[in-house]
């Protein structure tokens, strides 16, 4: 059964704050639940952002998802 | 006065074109920035290497695309391009403007930005380049409250979508492209604005096959005006061509003599399935051969246009070369009906498909004429419930594509071909 949308969240940000590299493509978090199809996981992910706990880093033809507290500066990105 | 020695930058003034580095020495003049952008291009040119870093965490409260992030690596040799961002402004549909509109536009950019801005950039958008991370919020108030006007999108959003000028000024036009673009761009709105993809994505309308805004070229999902029926010919206004009475090609090519019409020479000959020829002083054309390459439409308008029952061709996949090759889009729908009665709704079924599937399989960074091209069209065609027909082929009679499956196959791909060519022999 798929994960509520609490659930979801909380693994998101689960997901984004252990894993090795700081910016995440929306794909990465659908191992948080292979049950969530992906236009309900990017609502998601997109509501964390809306709530201050997610950032957008874009590339301008890329966008990321990363946790505030591990972007080491405004600019200062980790590149892909 | 100048701020830096820019040698090299000095040399491209000096051929017969017009140079952007002087246009960019005047806007230094008010915007001291601008400097900036020459001395930093100037130690580029001088050691090879890029001084930009792109990308970041810039944007605007609520949108997650339109603003591209801009800095230089040299911030205090440069301290004019410290902040360089980039914004991206939706066009007007077709691009209609009003001067007013555009003056609007450059004073607002005046205010808040370097002045700089590139018209259009390839999705179309109007590209303003230069300003400050703190210039952003106050830029984007003034864009959507005073101007009534939007970002586009960037990163991986769906992209600004792009309208030719159809039906509002083009007798060719198949479908009203205007009220497509725009229908679907407000459907569209949290893709615009938020990503939603593995990569970027894009949507073009084209009123007919000339296809003006180069959707078959550039766009993940191109919406290309046709006819189902048969060419219009006005036979008089035929003659008249061919009497000299007429231009051709509405006189777009009047500057120097051609010499006198042929239309055996400028239209028969050159249609590319050779379905068309002369008979009793008539054009006679096999509408069940024509491509609908709109040759014969523009050399002669006033004598030839598309039939009236039209619709669009629906291609998907194209993508400009930045990972990999270039590559046109694939027809997967030779014709569509399209209606703002039912709100497109065939199509918005169409893409909505194409996403769901394209989210799912398609890598990080990957378009999906790419994905498409990585499992090939057969399983494209299955996923989206079509069933092969002629037109996905480009020479049904040479080219081996197999769309069998294996449940098709009597006795499967397994079954004993020997016992098989015992019955029938190859």
């Amino acid at each position: 059964m798929a994960l509520s949308k609490d659930e979801l969240k909380a693994a998101i940000l689960e997901k984004a704050e252990k894993s090795p590299k700081a910016q995440l493509y929306i794909k990465d978090f659908y191992a948080c639940d292979p049950e969530t199809k992906p236009r309900d996981m990017k609502n998601v992910a997109n509501d964390l952002v809306k709530e201050g706990k997610l950032m957008f880093w874009s590339s301008g033809s890329t966008t990321m998802y990363a946790l505030k507290s591990r972007i080491k500066n405004e600019e200062g990105a980790e590149g892909i | 006065m100048a701020k830096h020695e820019t040698p090299l930058l000095d040399q491209l003034e000096s051929g017969p074109w017009p140079s952007f580095v002087t246009d960019l020495k005047r806007q230094a003049e008010t915007k001291p920035e601008c400097w900036d952008i020459l001395g930093q291009l100037e130690l580029s040119y001088k050691e090879r290497i890029t001084h930009w870093k792109h990308g970041g965490i810039v944007g605007v409260f609520g949108y997650g695309g339109g603003i591209v992030g801009r800095y230089s690596d040299l911030p205090k040799r440069f301290p004019g391009v410290e902040h360089f961002h980039t914004v991206r402004v939706a066009q007007p549909a077709s691009k209609y403007y009003s001067s007013k509109n555009l003056r609007q536009l450059m004073d607002l950019w005046e205010k808040y930005g370097s002045g700089m801005t590139n018209f259009h950039g390839s999705t179309g958008d109007i590209i303003l380049l230069g300003t400050r991370t703190e210039n952003l919020e106050p830029f984007f108030w003034d864009l959507t409250h005073d101007m009534g006007q939007d970002l586009g999108g960037s990163g991986s959003n769906l992209r600004t979508p792009a309208n030719c000028i159809g039906q509002s000024r083009c007798e060719w036009s198949c479908y009203d492209t205007e009220e497509c673009c725009h229908s679907l761009t407000l459907k569209y709105q949290d893709e615009i604005h938020r990503p939603a993809f593995p990569y970027k994505f894009k949507f073009k309308f084209s009123g007919c096959p000339n296809d003006c805004v180069a959707a078959i070229a550039r766009s993940d999902i191109a919406v290309i005006g046709t006819w189902r029926d048969e060419i219009r010919i006005d036979q008089a206004a035929v003659k008249e061509y061919i009497a000299g009475n007429y231009p051709s090609n509405g006189g777009a090519h009047s500057g120097r003599d051609w010499g006198k019409f042929s239309i055996e020479k400028e239209v028969v000959d050159l249609c590319p399935t050779q379905c068309m020829w002369m008979e009793g002083g008539e054009l006679k054309i096999d509408n069940t051969e024509c491509t609908r390459c709109m040759h014969c439409i523009n050399v002669m308008p006033r004598a030839l246009r598309p039939g009236v029952d039209t619709g669009a061709s629906i291609c998907v996949g194209a993508k400009a070369p930045i990972l990999d090759g270039a590559q046109f889009a694939t027809l997967i729908v030779p014709f569509m009906k399209m209606s703002a009665d039912n709100e497109f709704e065939e199509l918005v079924e169409f893409i909505e498909k194409v996403w769901d599937w394209w989210m799912e399989i398609g890598k990080n960074r990957e378009r999906v004429g790419e994905t498409m091209q990585r499992l090939g069209l057969p399983h494209f065609l299955k996923v989206m419930e079509i069933e092969p027909i002629p037109q996905h082929v480009k020479e049904p009679r040479s080219n081996p594509y197999v769309f069998w499956r294996e449940e098709e196959v009597e006795g499967g791909f397994e079954r004993n071909v020997e016992e098989f060519r015992a019955r029938h022999a190859a």
